[in-house]
């Protein structure tokens, strides 16, 4: 199965925001995909994978104008928010994806291990950062930009999922299989 | 906002695509999908930019987390 080898894939969004679960539907439906489990291996935050290159770590690279994205066309691969800032100018098809942002910080804090005593100033820049990625994607000629709900999928999986699955719009990705991925024992720090 | 409208052309193969979209959903009409589309862009236009202090606070918070060195 093979999406255009001239266009780069992304899945992307805040993170903790549903970035693993993107990847591992549209892995589930048979999308070529680039990530290593071994660098940053499941744990309890991520208990089906990370589904990352370079161990998570590709926005040191992104700065650095380093990433060989000519090395991962036609493949799906994860960046996070703050990395699609230094997005070079290219072909890119991407899957933005959002959630409830009282869940994210819940779940970032739960992931870094910490007490986040300033939290409203966190919830603000995050907000923040997330309208300008938004922005600044869709006023790119060379992206396509699919936006996509955390909470929508956990709650709608079948609805929300034939919505990616139309934006490919190729019978060869398997829906049901993508649909049958989500798991809703792993929607912890449910807030809504 | 006012009552007052406007009238603004689209393609006639878009609004057959916006109409296909739509059955699907909840949404009731083309111009309601349009409106929406609409008003969602530019309150994300007017977003407001990212400090320095922004950033800072952002590559603190992802690296705590493992996403940057």
């Amino acid at each position: 199965m093979s999406l255009d080898k001239n266009t780069n894939y992304i899945v992307s969004g805040l993170e903790r925001s549903g970035t693993s679960m993107l990847m591992q539907i549209l892995h589930a439906g048979g999308f070529p995909m680039a990530f290593d489990n071994s660098t940053r291996p499941p744990d309890e935050n991520n208990p089906k994978g990370y589904f990352e290159l370079e161990g998570g770590k590709i926005i040191n690279k992104l700065m650095e104008k380093k990433f060989p994205f000519e090395s991962f066309r036609g493949q799906f691969i994860k960046i996070t928010a703050y990395g699609l800032k230094f997005l070079p100018p290219g072909r890119y098809r991407v899957i933005y994806s959002e959630r409830d942002i009282e869940e994210i910080l819940d779940s970032m804090e739960k992931m870094a291990r910490i007490e986040d005593l300033s939290r409203n100033d966190t919830k603000d820049v995050f907000i923040k950062l997330n309208n300008r990625i938004k922005s600044s994607i869709l006023d790119r000629e060379d992206v396509e930009v699919l936006f996509v709900n955390y909470n929508k999928i956990l709650e709608n999986p079948k609805d929300s999922i034939q919505e990616i699955h139309d934006f490919f719009n190729s019978p060869e990705f398997s829906l049901e299989k993508m649909i049958n991925c989500v798991d809703q024992k792993l929607y912890r720090k449910r807030r809504i | 906002m006012d009552n007052e409208h406007s009238t603004v052309e689209i393609p006639t193969d878009l609004y057959k695509m916006i109409e296909e979209k739509i059955k699907k959903t909840e949404v009731s009409s083309v111009a309601d999908f349009i409106i929406a589309l609409l008003k969602e862009k530019l309150s994300i236009d007017q977003s407001e930019s990212l400090s320095n202090e922004d950033e800072e606070k952002i590559k603190e918070r992802l690296k705590a987390l493992g996403y940057m060195d």
